[in-house]
């Protein structure tokens, strides 16, 4: 056999709920091949979902799951995370709820880099609730909210990865699922907060009316918008506005996790350091 | 050997110790008047024991982190005013569907929004029997003094883990940063008295989390021990994934339900302040009062009583559900009632509904001033 | 219901799982190799159902089983094809023109014409 998905599924909820061509089975697919490859134990992993499509990945896989409300998964999975700073946290959000109503939440998550993975499975649209626009939806594409043309800009979630403090930025699609599962294992193992926007497909909801009717459609045009970042990096920089760079944008193993540090916190507080000073950190500001 | 100490404290300082002496091991909160006292403790005590305080960016990352952990199996806690509990509406909702426990600690300030940030109001009432959308009933307990600061937040840790939902502790901001001499229990007596919530002890593949009798709470067992299950806030099966079907959905909701509304005798806490003379004569008055007007109201009772007038205090301890019984039993035998809030009408009209009166006399005050003792006995002097 | 779950290898490179495929063509539009083919099926919601019409052409890269979201196709490892005396394919021209003239079909099998 090639690969036995049966172990980590919950079989009988399948066959999933997604639409045909649905990129979000792909990766579901990816991040079971990651967690075997990484040999953990179904026990010691944790996944938090948020609400949309993608919130449905943590029904569909047989981990320590938790499907919580719209744009809150970082919050939640702080919480989890804390209490029990060795286990797996895997967030699984949409880029509606990462990125819009969620949006806080992954600042601070990345901010405290603790150590989690957010995998912020971006389709450009709200897929859900039907065709609703969201922060990543392209300029002049038809929404349901804004039939006669999308206005709202659009932001590089990864940029914002970056920014906000997250030790482990990449981008990469569902195109490439071997990369994928490269690319979740990298993120799970790093010790950090790991940001992940996932380029997926939603030719049902983005495609009907922006000419992507069928998956492969959509699919081509995300590969027409992506580029690894090696090459990009080598584009003149009026065409790199139409391009998002795919791979590694940031990996830094030198900066401590959260965790990590408050246990310092809770060394201080029953005497087994002194208190923490400035001193303590490169970053003074 | 003493089961109670002495000590000279604050109400938010209290219901923080008691939060970490009942085994709490994580907060998550935000700074808000008159409240942050409460993490500003928990941020001391809880690293001291081993456990996590966070404070999050925002209110609604504070009750999200506070319910993963209540979720990951963990006694947890979180403490805001009237507009953080707005705020948190949504994932209080979140905390009773999937019936994890977890205290709330609202010290309340004038309202509504902004308000009064540094003065006293008992305006959260009424929002706290119902915060969140749908069907559920909320567990709210209701401190009147620095001593059930402490007493009243151990109490909610046990009636958390017991129902298996969300259990708020209004404190106002009168009692929140009164300071003064309390007697409370000692760490080991209220050790002694924590009941954990039930875990489920065979095999995984047996394990139905909500799959429970229609009138019990789910079995919610620790993350990462072995029995994986489903979180959700949809509708949910007996394992906890989501579903439409017709009799699960109505099932589980009437369970949301019946687990607390059957079960009224384990939550009722009342203090009836002189009432035991009480027969029903003309001139009684009974006073209904709770949170710190209730310090206003036993003073002004002496004040009547030595002026003459038989007046005695019914003061609950758990607001909602609220006790029923009891409150029919002394509104229908005594004549002159007469309700004082920092609010208007949000108790005195659950006490309508419970008597089936609609002659109860009501003093409100919503300035954001305690209520005097004063002020009481005018007012019963003036309407009976 | 259980509809997925591994199907057990038959002694095929590569097999599918009725109960759970989508016709979404992915699989059909990454093969190299001209395996697959969309057909007409009245009992599939979409009216389709994918077909492995060219097993011996399976030349074992797995993309297909990589990219189908919905666990609905299946690719032997080569240890359990050798145990029935067989082998993958090598990737030939002729295959490549197949796949070609599949994907021009709209992904369906030649056989068939190309609308859905």
């Amino acid at each position: 056999m090639a690969f036995n998905y049966d172990q980590y599924l919950r079989l009988e909820k399948m066959p999933t709920l997604w639409c045909w061509g649905c990129g979000d089975g792909v990766i579901l697919k990816a991040f079971i091949r990651a967690i075997e490859k990484m040999g953990v134990k179904q026990d010691d992993v944790c996944v938090v979902s948020g609400i949309g499509c993608s919130g449905r990945f943590s029904s569909y896989v047989d981990f320590n799951t938790v499907h919580t409300t719209h744009g809150r998964t970082v919050a939640f999975a702080t919480g989890i995370k804390m209490m029990h700073p060795d286990k797996i946290v895997v967030c699984v959000a949409g880029d509606g709820d990462a990125l819009a109503i969620g949006g806080n939440h992954t600042i601070h998550g990345a901010r405290r880099n603790i150590d989690m993975t957010l995998i912020i499975i971006n389709n450009f649209i709200y897929g859900l609730t039907n065709s609703q626009t969201s922060p990543t939806t392209p300029q002049g594409m038809w929404t349901v909210t804004q039939k006669v043309g999308n206005i709202d800009p659009t932001f590089d979630a990864c940029a914002l990865g970056i920014a906000s403090g997250a030790s482990f930025v990449a981008r990469e699609t569902m195109l490439d699922p071997k990369k994928l599962e490269k690319i979740f294992v990298k993120a799970m193992e790093h010790r950090g907060f790991s940001f992940l926007d996932i380029l997926s497909n939603c030719h049902i909801n983005l495609g009907r009316k922006n000419k992507m009717v069928s998956a492969m459609d959509n699919l081509n045009w995300i590969d027409s918008i992506t580029m690894p970042v090696k090459k990009y990096n080598e584009l003149p920089e009026e065409e790199k506005l139409n391009i998002l760079p795919t791979g590694i944008l940031k990996e830094d193993t030198k900066v401590r996790e959260y965790c990590d540090m408050y246990q310092d916190i809770i060394d201080a507080h029953q005497g087994k350091r002194s208190n923490i000073t400035q001193d303590d950190f490169e970053k003074k500001i | 050997m003493a089961d109670t100490r002495e000590v000279i404290s604050s109400g938010n300082h209290l219901a923080a110790l008691a939060g970490a002496d009942a085994g709490c091991r994580f907060m998550a909160g935000y700074p808000i008047t008159p409240s942050s006292e409460v993490i500003e403790q928990m941020s001391d005590l809880l690293p001291k024991r081993g456990g996590s305080c966070i404070q999050m960016e925002d209110e609604i990352a504070a009750v999200a982190a506070a319910i993963g952990a209540g979720m990951a199996g963990h006694r947890t806690m979180t403490a805001t005013s009237g507009p953080g509990i707005s705020l948190k509406a949504e994932n209080l909702g979140l905390a009773q569907m999937c019936e994890v426990p977890l205290v709330v600690v609202n010290v309340m300030r004038g309202g509504p929004s902004t308000g009064l940030p540094t003065r006293v109001s008992q305006g959260d009432v009424r929002q706290a029997k119902n915060p969140s959308h749908g069907d559920y009933r909320s567990i709210t307990l209701c401190a009147g003094n620095l001593a059930e600061c402490y007493t009243e937040t151990v109490r909610a840790f046990n009636l958390a883990d017991r129902f298996m939902q969300p259990v708020f502790v209004l404190l106002d901001e009168t009692i929140g940063h009164m300071h003064g001499k309390a007697i409370i229990p000692t760490p080991e007596a209220v050790a002694a008295g924590v009941v954990p919530r039930k875990q489920f002890t065979g095999a995984p593949e047996d394990y139905h989390p909500y799959e429970c009798e229609s009138d019990q709470p789910a079995v919610l067992n620790k993350m990462f021990e072995g029995y994986r299950y489903h979180f959700t806030g949809l509708h949910h099966d007996k394992n906890g994934f989501p579903t439409e079907e017709i009799e699960t959905c109505r099932k589980l909701i009437q369970r949301l339900e019946d687990k607390v509304m059957l079960h009224t005798d384990e939550l009722e806490l009342n203090e009836e302040f002189m009432l035991d003379d009480m027969t029903g004569e003309e001139g009684e008055v009974l006073i209904i009062a709770y949170g710190s007007v209730s310090l206003s109201a036993k003073e002004a009772i002496r004040h009547l009583r030595a002026a003459g007038i038989k007046a005695g205090l019914f003061r609950p301890l758990t607001l909602w559900p609220s006790p029923e019984k009891s409150i029919k039993k002394y509104t229908d035998l005594i004549k002159n009632v007469l309700c004082v809030e920092l609010n208007i009408r949000q108790y005195t009209e659950e006490v309508e509904r419970v008597s089936s009166r609609l002659d109860i006399e009501g003093l409100f005050k919503v300035n954001g001033r305690p209520i005097s003792p004063y002020e009481i006995v005018s007012k019963v002097k003036e309407v009976f | 219901m259980i509809t997925s779950g591994m199907i057990e290898f038959a002694g095929a490179p590569v097999w599918i799982n009725r109960n759970t495929c989508k016709a979404c063509d992915i699989c059909v539009s990454v093969c190299p190799s001209g395996v697959l083919g969309m057909r007409y099926d009245s009992t599939s919601t979409l009216g389709a159902m994918i077909s492995v019409d060219n097993p011996d052409a399976c030349i074992g890269c797995n993309d297909c089983e990589l990219n189908c979201p919905d666990f609905a196709i299946y690719v032997a490892s080569k240890e359990d094809l050798a145990s029935v005396g067989k082998k993958f394919a090598k990737l030939t021209d002729d295959a490549k023109e197949r796949q070609e003239k599949i994907v021009k079909n709209n992904y369906m099998s030649l056989d068939l014409q190309g609308v859905k």
